[in-house]
């Protein structure tokens, strides 16, 4: 336990320094950058634009901007936005977080459960049309972008549903209804759903041939205690190791859903700033998405070893 | 101490298929279907090539012609795909959409493979230090979003810095400095076994120097992992140039990119919805074919993945 | 493919038999189909396994659960790969008590620490919460056995017990698997491929070649007076320290046959010393050739004049 605990301070700290090290990247990159927010600005007097960036800071040596921005980070504190002035960053884009978080939580939901489903009733029914069912439609829709998925949820569920039930139930992109989670999670989830679903077949096959599991029929335990306890509990393994990467794929995935779907989120923040050069932002979301990669990685690894006794820290 | 009647009594008549040769057999069968879809993928992908060389020298339409027709004219005789929301011919489009696609792919896998292997030649081979610098920034880049870095990267390298004019090149190049660790990694681990191996040794008493160890005796026998990792490479890329011009930050209007072709698409959605379909599925059956051709090369040079 | 055809035989009650036979010869495989546990594709074609007034070979998928494990159980060959990995031993010996009606969970759960230490495992107490890969090999095949007969079964079948293990703790764990099936009054089939063994525990040897029962008798009676050519050969080809006469170890030349490619006549034939033309044209039936002693010969041993001399030509 104790060393659980530290394992877990030491992962937290690697953390913060990999967030800091990513977001100076990107931090440093951005201003390479000449322009900013303000010159999209007509009417901009040059003592206007001096007195702005005075105020945001940007009229010192860069080596001092960073050194202020770091500390800012340290504090918690990403500065304001350079679009909307005396807009605090770190409150937006914690709002925003929930947003995404919310959205991403039912996305894994969606590919988790539907990949674990789909790969254990492929593996257990092996060679019947449930398998080649499941089977095809993993082969093909690991292949499928999340955006393409989302247009053509778009069209199913808010064009031709309308048309089905002559307008009284439709999709209507946008946020804030519980009816408006589950089209978006679906997109973002289901290409990452048939790759788990591969992934879950493959290790169930290999598991219900082992010999523990035919010393667990040998005991006479019931059918559905032998496929959970002894075999999906061991076909879990390889999976949960994949999720790591499944995580930071969401999280990418997600800049596009957001922006289909108008869901006030990261994503949609990111690609908007990005378009408004508001960089201030831009290096804020930023370090939030490494943060969190960093964080749903930890989580896991704290999982994995729940449900693989060999692996300790 | 024996009772009179038995605990068991059994007269029995099995029939079991011989387990080597069923698995044997299933397994053939399974490679093949494997090998189909392989098959069918390779085929994609060369009508893509052909596509895309033809449209070099010809298009029905200059891909950015406009008002050849009515807008969104749905697909007829003379417009196989229809019209788009500008009236230019989306058949035409998605033929030079397909030249940038393999520029995009294949670039990005050429790219890739000259920083990774290298590095992970570097790392695998003289281990120590350097193994422990390249490494590092592979475990670091394995807990970031890359894709939002090589975005970043687009903007950084064309619009700010002026080093090149926001196109293919830059897509390319900003994917590869943001994904040559796949392949670093890979490669790492190669070189780690390939050098411990009796070939290497032996090369290595006769005096060989390390570059001939490199070049000669573990690159070429490391090479079916890196031309599958190579594969994979491909869609990826493909994916990153449709996902930037999609959200309108890839290549700039009217470059026929299929992300963008399907962002142009998305708002006549609902009365046009071939504009969106066209593009969509060509990117799809892209990506899909490269996966399986990569799957089935996998399953080719390493028997231990087969699954 | 017929890997088992016409093995019929009965085992008594507190009886331990020994199935001898090269790999291949089927043992496994009949073991297994007792329980009815042989792995697809194979499958029951015909015959009866009766136990007591029950057919197990008709038994619904509930009677051959509950059968299984209760009244026989079984102890495979690989215990490093027969128990879960991922369950602790104790919750594995609980689970195969819990799964019938024998015991309530109460009694199973505190009957496993007694179990442990009936199979010998020092430090019950302290070991029932360690996970297998804590254990060594002899001590998970203590704790299978634990398992076994831990309902107390009337038949208990062991599969090779010993042969992945250590020299040093193979006489061990015959020793435990005897006396416990004495205190249980409880029937034992050892499969093995150790002569010297089946001499030392077994009441009745039964020997299987190529998926057939070819000589069958009590242990005294088959080491004295083998009948069949294949059980002679195997004994010859065994060193005995107490043999008095120097007699020249005999090697059985060439391979059991191919399941695909079974020989006509007698499955024994093409590497007989003492065939005769019948043997290559039908398949002799399993016959009684001293009370109690049955096997599966046109020729049999007692028929040929000094077989020492005839087969080393």
């Amino acid at each position: 336990m104790r060393g659980t605990l530290l394992y877990i301070g030491q992962r937290l700290v690697l953390i913060a320094v990999t967030t800091v090290l990513v977001s100076s990247i990107v931090f440093l990159l951005l201003h390479q950058i000449p322009g900013n927010a303000f010159l999209n600005e007509t009417r901009q007097t040059p003592q206007a634009l001096a007195a702005e960036l005075h105020r945001y800071g940007l009229d010192l040596p860069l080596q001092n901007q960073y050194v202020n921005w770091v500390q800012g980070v340290l504090h918690g504190n990403l500065g304001e936005s350079l679009v909307n002035r005396q807009v605090k960053i770190t409150p937006l884009l914690v709002r925003e977080t929930s947003v995404s978080a919310t959205v991403g939580f039912f996305a894994l939901l969606v590919t988790v459960g539907l990949g674990l489903i789909l790969g254990v009733l492929a593996a257990l029914r092996q060679n019947t049309w449930v398998d080649y069912l499941a089977s095809s439609t993993a082969v093909v829709g690991y292949s499928i972008p999340s955006f393409v998925i989302a247009i053509f949820g778009l069209l199913v569920f808010g064009h031709y549903l309308y048309l089905w039930t002559q307008g009284t139930f439709y999709y209507v992109p946008g946020w804030g209804k519980l009816e408006q989670i589950p089209v978006p999670a679906l997109a973002l989830g289901l290409p990452y759903a048939s790759y788990v679903a591969r992934l879950t077949r493959a290790s169930m096959l290999e598991t219900i041939r082992t010999d523990y599991v035919r010393t667990a029929w040998a005991k006479g335990l019931k059918a559905r205690v032998v496929v959970v306890r002894h075999a999906l509990r061991n076909a879990l393994i390889p999976v949960v190791t994949i999720l790591g990467p499944l995580i930071t794929g969401i999280i990418t995935g997600s800049v596009v859903i957001e922006n289909i779907f108008g869901i006030p989120g990261l994503g949609k923040e990111f690609v908007t700033s990005i378009l408004a050069r508001d960089y201030n932002i831009v290096i804020g979301v930023f370090t939030f998405y490494a943060a969190l990669v960093g964080l749903a990685n930890l989580t896991v690894d704290v999982i994995y070893p729940i449900l693989d006794p060999r692996i300790r820290y | 101490m024996a009772q009179a009647a038995p605990v068991i009594q059994p007269d029995l008549e099995l029939s079991y298929e011989m387990p080597e040769q069923v698995t044997l057999l299933s397994d053939a069968w399974r490679r093949l279907k494997r090998n189909r879809l392989a098959l069918v993928g390779a085929v994609i992908i060369g009508l893509l090539f052909v596509t895309a060389l033809i449209s070099i020298v010809w298009t029905p339409y200059p891909t950015w012609l406009q008002a050849v027709g009515p807008t969104y004219q749905p697909p007829s005789a003379a417009h196989p795909l229809g019209l788009d929301q500008a009236g230019r011919d989306i058949l035409s489009r998605i033929m030079g959409g397909a030249l940038i696609t393999v520029q995009v792919g294949v670039g990005s896998a050429i790219i890739v493979s000259l920083i990774g292997i290298p590095l992970g030649l570097l790392a695998g081979f003289y281990r120590g230090k350097v193994d422990t610098v390249i490494s590092f920034f592979i475990n670091i880049w394995y807990g970031i979003p890359d894709l939002l870095v090589a975005l970043i990267l687009v903007f950084v390298l064309s619009d700010a810095l002026h080093l090149i004019p926001r196109g293919v090149l830059v897509i390319v190049i900003a994917f590869s400095l943001t994904r040559w660790m796949d392949v670093a990694r890979l490669v790492r681990g190669q070189a780690l076994a390939l050098r411990e191996r009796e070939f290497v040794e032996a090369a290595r008493m006769s005096g060989a120097r390390d570059f001939a160890l490199l070049a000669r005796h573990i690159l070429p026998n490391a090479l079916g992992p890196i031309i599958v990792q190579a594969t994979f490479a491909i869609p990826a890329a493909v994916l990153f140039e449709a996902f930037l011009s999609f959200l309108g930050l890839g290549l700039p209007s009217p470059t026929p990119s299929w992300g963008a072709m399907a962002a142009d698409g998305y708002h006549g959605m609902d009365f046009a919805p071939h504009i969106v379909l066209a593009p969509t599925i060509a990117l799809s059956l892209t990506l899909m074919a490269f996966n399986w051709v990569g799957d089935g090369l996998r399953d080719a040079f390493d028997p231990r993945m087969r699954r | 493919m017929n890997a088992v055809d016409g093995v019929s035989f009965e085992v008594d009650r507190g009886e331990i038999v020994g199935i001898v036979g090269e790999s291949g010869s089927g043992k496994t495989m009949t073991a297994l189909s007792l329980l009815r546990l042989i792995p697809e594709p194979g499958k029951i074609t015909s015959g009866r396994i009766l136990y007591g007034e029950k057919d197990v070979a008709q038994m619904t998928d509930e009677e051959i659960r509950e059968f299984r494990g209760n009244e026989i159980a079984m102890i495979f060959q690989d215990p490093m790969t027969s128990l879960n990995p991922v369950l602790r031993i104790g919750f594995q010996v609980e689970e195969a008590m819990i799964a019938h009606q024998r015991f309530t969970n109460k009694q199973a759960k505190e009957r496993v620490v007694p179990m442990l230490q009936r199979v010998r495992i020092p430090a019950a107490k302290d070991r029932v919460r360690d996970y297998p890969h804590q254990f060594s090999g002899g001590m998970r095949q203590r704790a299978m056995i634990a398992m076994g007969v831990s309902n107390e079964p009337s038949l208990l079948i062991a599969d090779e017990p010993t042969t992945a293990l250590d020299v040093t703790v193979q006489a061990s764990i015959i020793e435990l698997i005897r006396d416990l099936s004495r205190e249980l009054r409880a029937a034992v089939i050892l499969i093995t491929h150790n002569m010297a063994l089946v001499a030392s525990l077994c009441n009745r040897v039964i020997v299987m070649y190529a998926g057939r029962v070819v000589e069958e008798g009590p242990t005294r009676a088959i080491f004295k007076n083998p009948q069949h050519p294949y059980t002679w050969s195997l004994l010859r080809s065994m060193p005995r320290v107490d043999e008095k006469e120097k007699e020249r170890l005999i090697s059985i030349k060439g391979l059991p046959p191919d399941l695909g490619k079974m020989p006509p006549g007698c499955k024994f034939h093409p590497r007989c010393k003492f065939r005769v033309d019948r043997c290559f044209t039908e398949e002799p039936p399993l016959a009684e050739v001293d009370p109690g002693q049955q096997a599966r010969c046109w020729v049999l041993m007692k028929n040929i004049p000094d077989p020492e001399a005839q087969a080393k030509t």
